[in-house]
């Protein structure tokens, strides 16, 4: 006899009880959610417009008109931050959206093929393992020109190999389970096998990596615009803001201190809902 | 004798081996080592040996889980060696499989419906067709049908050992190969699995490959035996000829091991020393005289050859009896 098992409402799932008894993960969620938020609706309650100059204004301290102060143009902090967030993330998810896809199906083909596949697509990845991302990320912006679109075609190239590895590494465990060699001997062909039997069993890791990776493109994004071959002006990026806020540090220190606060904020969440996933997801630390 | 359904013959499989070191020595591992038998339609062939003799790699070998380094398997009448996956998969409705471990063998992530439905499913089977054949099929494995929506971890080992029956029935194969199939659970529940497969094999008309290392399982379900040490067959005899009057010292230091429930008889019989030899460098001559207790300077240095001793008995022993 088998004891009937009822489905419980998400809210009292095993998961969910987990997830809310994890400090890291419901700080980071919070955060997270909070960023988002500001990132989907914030330009509809941003004071201003992004590219709002005031020449009377340039470098305003904090007031009641401008509640963070004003930049070098006079255009307001607040308002570009909000605006910088949308971008960020928008880099974020296409960068992760892009390397997830190209990086798990390599992952698989390599791990589960192994051979001549296997040693093309991971002498590849070698390849751009040498390269320091942000020099890889300078060459590409050479070729193609400073914009958005170059940060997201650099950090993507740059990140796929990492994503392609764990996959790998996550397939060669199991392709040695028995379901498998069952699939195989009742005639299941080899994609059905990886995307119906091994994909499904390997996404609670990705899924982790995936959320600690978010926080790495968002400060990559923000270190290209910051050295000028990321996001182009007048579009807000964090990293650009805090570049312009060095000029006048000395004097008017809140551009850089704002643009600071919003990047470690955002990060620190994408990295604390990282941890907590991590501790929740991970079979190998999770009865600790 | 009709002709065999399943015919092997000179059967070998070698595994490669590294070596640590920067100058990786090749060495390689023969784990089964010119086997050669048949299996006749409806017959339930017995293939017992300490872990580690081969016996899980034959099975592997004949469903084509792995490559064999030489030899020959015929199927029906059809050389199956060298089929690529493509050509093979026709053919393995036929040939199924039945694992030792009943928790690997089915994906934790798929319901009971989907693993009996997936070979279905590979034929291109509708929906309401596969779950009309799986009802049925958990149904000749004595579940309920209504548990086929649940997943795997809600069944215990001997539900979850008949889920893998059910699928491996849902092609109606003609040929199964039985790979440890009752090892991993209780004793009670062996029994029961092994009557469901020997009225499944009567209902059905199945041919069956039994790997065990149990003695007393193997007796309990097969015609004739199969005895492999280090790779290599060592004797093969019908169910009863084995077991009143085995010939390899092998096998009756074997069947000395089947645990004796009368006290009176037992105790007296010597338990075989010794560990079974590497098989990377396995000993010269009879790879059993390290262990033997009949062994002469002869078994040391010649390889006993596997002949028929007596009409349908084969043994590999300089000194059978």
């Amino acid at each position: 006899m088998t004891v009937q098992i009822t489905a419980p409402g998400f809210w009292q799932s095993e998961f969910a009880v987990r997830f809310r008894r994890n400090r890291n993960a419901v700080a980071g969620s919070i955060i997270v959610a909070f960023v988002v938020l500001v990132a989907v609706f914030g330009p509809f309650v941003a004071p201003y417009a992004y590219d709002d100059t005031d020449l009377l204004g340039t470098w305003a301290e904090p007031s009641r008109e401008h509640l963070l102060g004003g930049d070098q143009l006079g255009r307001d902090i607040l308002s570009r931050l909000i605006v910088g967030a949308r971008v960020s993330l928008l880099v974020a998810i296409s960068v992760l959206s892009i390397t997830l896809a190209v990086g798990i199906l390599m992952g698989m083909i390599a791990g589960y093929f192994g051979g001549w596949a296997d040693g093309l697509i991971m002498r590849t990845s070698d390849i751009i393992f040498a390269f320091p991302e942000l020099i890889f990320a300078i060459l590409v912006a050479a070729v193609m020109g400073p914009s958005k679109l170059t940060v997201i075609v650099s950090l993507s190239i740059v990140w796929w190999p990492g994503i392609a590895r764990l996959t790998r590494a996550l397939v060669l465990q199991l392709r040695n389970e028995l379901y498998v060699d069952a699939a195989i001997a009742c005639g299941t062909g080899p994609f059905t096998i990886l995307f119906r039997h091994l994909l499904p069993n390997i996404v609670a890791p990705l899924i982790v990596r995936a959320s600690i990776g978010v926080g790495f493109i968002v400060m990559a994004e923000a270190t290209l615009s910051f050295l000028g071959i990321g996001v182009q002006e007048p579009e807000p990026s964090w990293g650009g803001m805090i570049r312009d806020g060095l000029v006048g540090l000395r004097t008017d220190p809140y551009l850089a201190l704002f643009g600071s606060m919003a990047l470690g904020l955002a990060i620190i969440g994408f990295n604390l809902l990282g941890d907590g996933l991590r501790d929740l997801l991970d079979p190998k630390i999770r009865d600790r | 004798m009709t002709q065999p359904l399943v015919q092997i013959d000179g059967l070998t499989k070698d595994f490669a081996i590294k070596r640590p070191g920067m100058l990786a020595q090749r060495a390689k591992l023969r784990a089964v080592d010119d086997l050669s038998f048949a299996i006749a339609p409806g017959e339930t062939l017995g293939l017992v040996g300490e872990s580690g003799c081969g016996k899980t790699t034959v099975g592997r070998l004949i469903l084509r889980l792995v490559e064999p380094t030489s030899g020959r398997i015929a199927f029906d009448g059809i050389d199956i060696t060298h089929l690529d996956e493509k050509a093979m998969r026709p053919l393995r409705q036929h040939i199924q499989v039945v694992f030792q471990d009943p928790f690997s063998s089915l994906n934790p992530r798929l319901r009971v419906r989907d693993v009996i439905g997936e070979p279905l499913r590979n034929l291109g089977w509708d929906t309401t067709r596969i779950e009309q054949r799986v009802a049925e099929l958990m149904g000749i494995v004595g579940l309920p049908a209504e548990y086929m929506t649940r997943y795997p971890h809600a069944f215990s080992g001997g539900q979850r050992q008949r889920i893998g029956i059910a699928r491996a029935l849902a092609l109606r194969p003609r040929f199964i190969v039985c790979d440890e199939a009752v090892s991993a659970l209780d004793v009670s529940i062996q029994a029961q699995i092994l009557n469901l497969l020997a009225d499944i094999q009567r209902q059905f008309d199945l041919t069956l490959l039994f790997i065990s290392h149990n003695l007393g399982v193997v007796r309990h379900v097969c015609h004739r035996i199969a005895v492999m040490y280090l790779g290599q067959m060592v004797e093969l005899a019908g169910e009863n000829d084995l077991f009143t009057q085995p010939l390899h010292p092998y096998t009756q230091a074997l069947i000395a091991a089947v645990p004796e429930p009368d006290p009176a008889t037992r105790g007296r019989r010597g338990a075989l020393q010794g560990e079974i030899p590497s098989p990377i460098a396995p000993p010269p001559g009879c790879r059993f005289h390290t262990r033997c207790p009949r062994a002469e300077a002869r078994c040391k240095s010649e390889i006993p050859q596997f002949r028929e001793a007596e009409p349908g008995r084969f043994v590999r022993c300089h000194f059978p009896g």
